[in-house]
C-alpha cells in the first residue's frame, strides 16, 4: 500500500508506528514536500493479515534521505512508538507487542501442548550463549524447541543449559 | 496525479523487502538440494504421508541423500512414522538441525513439536476470523522453516502436502518452478476423480507432475505372500499421467508406520519391493532433463 500527497503529487513516507491499541495499528505517513501527516489505522483483520506475512512494519532508517528529513520533522514525542524503537536500536516489531506470541512466540499451544511440557520441576536456567544460539530457530518453533531441550536437560539432572548441553543434545539425537 | 506504479518503493513499510529477503533465505538454504519433490493427492486418506516416508526410506536405502518436510501442519503424521515424535529441532552451526528418522534422514514435522492431542493454533487479534488469514500464516510458517533448516547436500527433499485439490496450486506457487509433483491415489473412481482434478489444477499452474502412485493396489497377504484384490475390479478413469508404481496394502507396512520404522529391512515383502521399484523409477524421472 502506498500513499500519495495529492496537492504535492508526491509519495508519502512512513515515519512512525504508534503503540498498538486493541488489535489496531497506527502507522503515520508524512509528505516530504509539505510535511503534511496522516495516519493509517488498521482494523484487527487487516493487522492480522499483514502480520501473517511474517513481516515487520517500521520506518526506514536512512536518515539522510527525504524520509529521514520527514522523520526529523515529525519529531516523535518521548515515549511514543518511534521513540521506543530508536531507543532499542530499531528492529522492534509493533506486531510483536500488539499480539503476544504471534511474532515472538508464535503458536498458541506452546506451553501445555509442547512435547515434554508438564514434566515436574522448575525449568533449567539458560546461559546467554545458549539463548543466543537458539535464535536461529524460527520464532514460532523456538518455544517448543526450548521446551524439548529443557526436558532433555532435566532428564539428565542439569540445572543450567549452556552450549555444552546443546552439543550433547545434538550428539544424542544424531543431528 | 501519480498512480501506484509511478511510485518506486513501498512508501517505507519495507514489507516487499522483507518478503524478498525471506525468499533469499529459502534459496540459500536449498541451494544444495538437487530435487524438490512434492507428494500430494487432493484426496485425504490415500496414504500420502505413508508413501512419502517409505519412498524417502527407499531412496535412502539406495544411497540417496534425502530429507522430508511435513507440510501438513494441521495433521502432521510424519513425525510418528519417522520415530521422531518428541524430538525437537536443535540449533547447530547457525542453522536449525532436524531430528533424524530411524532410516537416517532429516525430518521436519509439527508432530515432533506438538503432542497428538493438540491442534496447531496461532495467536491472533482476529481469532474468530481465521479463514481470512490462516493460510497466509501457514505458508509464512513453512517459508521460515525452509529458510532456517540446515538441509545440506540432498538428492531430494520430499515434501508431504496436505489434502485439498485447490491447495495444490497454492503449493505449486509456493514451492516454485523447481518443484516436481507426485500424486497419490487408490484404486477407486472417487479417488481418481479427485486426483484428476488436482492434476488439472497443477497443469493450470504450469507445475510439472512426474506421475502418480496407486496405493492400496491389492492386499499383500503375509501368510501366503500373494497380493489379492482389495477393490472390486473395474475399468478405471485414465489419469493421463505416468504410473510410477502400484503399492499393495500391507498390514506390516501400516504397523511399521505406527512404530516409526521403515520397511527396508523387510526386503522380501511385496510392498517393500514395490516401494523400491517406485523409488528407482522416481529418481530416474527426476534425473531426466525436462522436455
Amino acid at each position: 500500500m502506498k500513499f500519495l500527497c495529492v496537492p504535492c503529487d508526491q509519495p508519502m513516507k512512513l515515519t512512525s508506528v504508534k503503540p498498538p491499541d486493541r488489535g489496531s495499528l497506527s502507522v503515520v505517513y508524512a509528505c516530504a514536500a509539505c510535511g503534511y501527516e496522516m495516519a493509517m489505522l488498521t482494523n484487527p483483520y487487516e493487522t492480522q493479515v499483514v502480520s501473517s506475512l511474517g513481516v515487520k512494519i517500521e520506518p526506514a532508517t536512512d536518515a539522510a534521505g527525504p524520509a529521514g528529513a520527514v522523520a526529523a520533522a515529525a519529531s516523535p514525542t518521548p515515549g511514543d512508538a518511534a521513540g521506543a524503537t530508536n531507543k532499542e536500536g530499531g528492529g522492534k516489531c509493533p506486531f510483536a507487542e500488539m499480539i503476544p506470541g504471534l511474532m515472538g512466540e508464535g503458536i498458541a499451544a506452546t506451553t501445555d501442548g509442547a512435547m515434554g511440557a508438564g514434566a515436574a520441576g522448575a525449568p533449567p536456567a539458560w546461559t546467554d550463549a545458549a539463548v543466543a544460539r537458539l535464535e536461529v530457530i524460527p520464532s514460532f518453533v523456538r518455544p517448543m524447541a526450548r521446551t524439548g531441550i529443557e526436558r532433555f536437560a532435566r532428564e539428565r539432572g542439569y540445572a543450567t543449559i549452556d552450549e555444552t548441553v546443546l552439543d550433547e543434545a545434538r550428539d544424542f539425537f544424531g543431528m | 496525479m501519480k498512480g501506484y506504479h509511478d511510485i518506486k518503493g513501498d512508501g517505507g513499510s519495507r514489507i516487499v523487502e522483507q518478503v524478498v529477503a525471506r525468499q533469499g533465505r529459502i534459496d540459500a538454504a536449498l541451494k544444495d538440494v538437487r530435487h524438490l519433490v512434492a507428494v500430494g493427492s487432493g484426496k485425504g486418506g490415500v496414504g500420502k504421508s505413508t508413501l512419502t516416508m517409505h519412498l524417502a526410506a527407499a531412496l535412502a536405502a539406495c544411497g540417496g541423500k534425502v530429507a522430508v518436510l511435513d507440510a501438513d501442519l494441521n495433521g502432521p503424521s510424519i513425525a510418528r512414522m519417522a520415530g521422531v515424535a518428541g524430538t525437537t529441532p536443535l540449533p547447530v552451526d547457525g542453522r536449525m538441525a532436524l531430528p533424524r528418522s530411524r532410516a537416517g534422514f532429516g525430518v521436519f514435522s509439527m508432530g515432533s513439536l506438538l503432542t497428538e492431542d493438540r491442534a496447531l493454533e496461532f495467536d491472533s487479534v482476529a481469532k474468530g476470523d481465521s479463514h481470512t488469514w490462516r493460510a497466509t500464516r501457514e505458508f509464512t510458517f513453512l517459508a521460515e522453516v525452509m529458510g532456517a533448516v540446515a538441509w545440506g547436500k540432498l538428492d531430494a527433499l520430499v515434501v508431504d502436502l496436505p489434502p485439498g485439490a485447490e491447495r495444490m496450486v497454492q503449493y505449486a506457487e509456493f514451492l516454485g518452478p523447481r518443484a516436481r509433483f507426485v500424486l497419490v491415489t487408490i484404486p477407486s473412481d472417487v479417488s481418481r476423480g479427485v486426483v484428476a482434478r488436482s492434476a488439472a489444477a497443477l497443469a493450470s499452474a504450469k507445475a510439472r507432475v512426474l506421475g502418480y502412485i496407486e496405493n492400496m493396489d491389492g492386499y499383500a497377504c503375509a501368510s501366503c505372500d500373494t497380493v489379492r484384490p482389495l477393490f472390486a475390479p473395474a475399468e478405471r478413469r485414465d489419469l493421463g499421467l505416468t504410473c510410477l508404481g502400484r503399492i499393495p496394502f500391507d498390514p506390516d507396512l501400516a504397523a511399521a508406520c505406527d512404530r516409526g520404522e521403515s520397511m527396508t529391512s523387510r526386503a522380501n515383502r511385496p510392498s517393500t519391493r514395490a516401494l523400491a521399484e517406485t523409488a528407482t523409477r522416481l529418481m530416474t524421472l527426476l534425473e531426466m532433463p525436462p522436455t
